[in-house]
């Protein structure tokens, strides 16, 4: 049991340094090319959107395209919601096991991000859980599966897959 | 400030080809407050829609301005707009973002109101030793002083001498039209709540709706973003608006009415990528084949000041709240043809998606920039925008082709290929502006702050 807890913490640990060392070939690396990842919308105080087929989701991809498409708009230093790109630290927190298998898991975990402007010099802070599926390859596991839930979602001017 | 300085803050001369705005109109404290005075609690203000509380006892919370406001539905089945502040001690009565009470309860002292907004008890009325004056004076929610519905798009006046809605929404009716017409049984909001803030002055948001010329700047890594799908070997395929609709060949066109509401509208030549195309047949036989191509084009409406609403990448509509000078906050909606197929649907929402909100691919950017324009208006040398100025030799009065086929009637029209970039569209909004501020000086009898 520790064992995967283990690999689980280190793979959760693994993708926020990559999101906060921009690392970001690496980040979209730990992700399977087809998993799915989701960033569903409140609709209410307390129920989440469940169904991104037929509610609105903050972001909800159905493979890493997605994931790459964003990467590449931050690297063409042509999106102003990007340029100069805001410095994050992601926390990780309270992370448990929830399901296993002999080649996968299910990890839920709580997530802080301090976001700090180097434009306006001030810092912002979004919190929330996470939800990864995880597999286990050849050559280690990977996210097939993450789901991000942000709590306080009356959000800042610009969000991105680095800001949770 | 008196009437005099507010007034000096735009320099509306066209016959002299010159319009623009003091940046201090962006950044200036006082100025905000009396914005919130006179033209938030002003002038007709956008709630929401009646979808939003469909059955008898149902509300949803807003805001009037600084006001906080409720509307409800009573038992009889009669929408009421109230101030959400109890009579007794001003707490909020209704601390949710929407629900159903038949009852609802003051959580400071229990003073209840039914969802008619009357006053049911007072928590010990009897045993208070009140005055036999106290039962003669009203203790009901205060009613908005107008609250009305075009079409379903519910809106409120904290003012009293405010024209009807439909004189005050004018031409701004017809976009309306072009999006409640879009289902043959109406439309509906897709549920899920989208609202973000940002560091800077609402008005930014005003012009920004109007404003095509920013599109191939602020936007560009979006629009590589879109090009690239289009490839055979793309994962993402997603079919979005922009890289055919902002090319220099595409009729553009603008709209000014009174009461300062603006439209942009654009001829889309790729009709097929929205997802209303998916019923352009059922909607030719109702609507007709000019009013289809009209919903299938580009359309961005703002009904000064508060709502806006996009037709582009999907059905927007933006509710905007200013907090201070310097900060907004938005809240976003998907708006749908109700009973639209499944998979349309998802599709219509994953265009949403990739385009809007703070989240999104395409916000984001406009977010920022005007986040750099707030800090850029502290340079107040640099006293006088040069934004205003793009269209003038294309501007004409009243109104033109476009608008005789849609049957509006508007103060001005443009039409030209995409790349003039209209910026003549935004004088209405800083006219309506001036009107109010002077109304609002004349209702106080120029008894502001000096």
């Amino acid at each position: 049991m520790s064992d995967w807890l283990q690999a689980a913490s280190e793979l959760l640990y693994r993708e926020a340094s990559c999101l906060d060392e921009q690392r970001w070939d690496e980040w979209i690396a730990l992700y399977e090319e087809t998993c799915e990842f989701w960033v569903p919308a409140w609709k209410s105080e307390h129920q989440l959107t469940a169904d991104p087929r037929a509610e609105l989701s903050l972001v909800f991809y159905r493979n890493r395209a997605g994931l790459e498409e964003r990467v590449e708009r931050v690297r063409s230093g042509r999106s102003p919601a990007s340029s100069p790109l805001p410095r994050t630290h992601h926390a990780i927190t309270n992370v448990r096991l929830q399901a296993r298998t002999e080649d996968a898991m299910t990890v839920a975990s709580g997530w802080t991000v301090h976001e700090y402007s180097t434009r306006t010099s001030q810092s912002s802070v979004l919190f929330g859980r996470y939800e990864h599926g995880l597999v286990l390859r050849s050559d280690g596991w990977r996210i097939r599966r993450k789901k991000v839930v942000i709590v306080n979602d009356c959000l800042p001017a610009a969000v991105d897959f680095y800001s949770f | 400030m008196k009437f005099d300085d507010i007034a000096s803050m735009v320099d509306d001369c066209p016959r002299e080809g010159r319009f623009s705005v003091q940046r201090r109109i962006f950044t200036d404290p006082e100025v905000f407050d009396l914005e919130m005075r006179h033209i938030y609690e002003g002038t007709w203000i956008f709630l929401g829609l009646a979808s939003q509380a469909p059955q008898p006892h149902d509300f949803f919370t807003t805001w009037v301005g600084r006001q906080p406001v409720v509307v409800m539905r009573d038992a009889d089945g009669r929408l009421g707009a109230f101030l959400n502040t109890c009579r007794h001690r001003g707490a909020q009565v209704c601390t949710t973002a929407a629900g159903n009470a038949r009852v609802h309860v003051c959580k400071y002292h229990s003073w209840a109101y039914d969802s008619s907004g009357r006053n049911v008890d007072v928590k010990l009325s009897k045993q208070g030793c009140y005055a036999p004056e106290f039962a003669q004076r009203s203790h009901d929610l205060t009613r908005l002083a107008h609250f009305g519905e075009y079409r379903g798009f519910l809106f409120g006046s904290v003012a009293a001498d405010v024209p009807a809605l439909e004189e005050h929404l004018g031409g701004a009716r017809a976009f309306l039209d072009l999006v409640v017409d879009q289902g043959p049984q109406g439309v509906e909001l897709v549920p899920g709540n989208l609202s973000y803030t940002y560091r800077g002055n609402w008005k930014l948001q005003v012009e920004n709706c109007a404003d095509t010329y920013h599109l191939t700047s602020a936007h560009r890594s979006y629009m590589s973003i879109v090009e690239r799908r289009k490839s055979e070997q793309a994962k993402h395929r997603l079919r979005m608006v922009g890289s055919r609709s902002w090319k220099s060949d595409v009729v553009r066109g603008s709209f000014t009415f009174g009461h300062g509401h603006t439209a942009i509208w654009g001829v889309n030549p790729e009709p097929e990528i929205r997802p209303l195309y998916a019923q352009v047949e059922e909607l030719r036989r109702r609507v007709g084949e000019r009013r289809t191509d009209w919903m299938l084009g580009g359309r961005n409406l703002t009904v000064y000041p508060s709502m806006q609403l996009a037709d582009s990448a999907a059905t927007l509509m933006r509710v905007i709240r200013p907090l201070a000078v310097d900060r907004t906050e938005m809240r976003l909606y998907c708006i749908a043809p109700v009973g639209e197929a499944p998979d349309v649907r998802e599709y219509r929402i994953r265009q949403f998606e990739d385009f809007f909100n703070a989240t999104g691919m395409a916000t984001p950017d406009d977010n920022i920039a005007y986040e750099q324009c707030q800090t850029g208006y502290g340079a107040e040398q640099a006293e006088w925008q040069q934004g205003y100025d793009r269209g003038f030799s294309a501007l004409q009065d009243g109104p033109n082709d476009y608008a005789r086929e849609l049957g509006v009637e508007p103060v001005t029209s443009l039409v030209g290929p995409f790349d003039v970039g209209d910026e003549t569209v935004f004088h209405a909004g800083y006219r309506e502006w001036i009107r109010l501020m002077r109304r609002g000086f004349q209702r106080t009898g120029g008894g502001e702050r000096s």
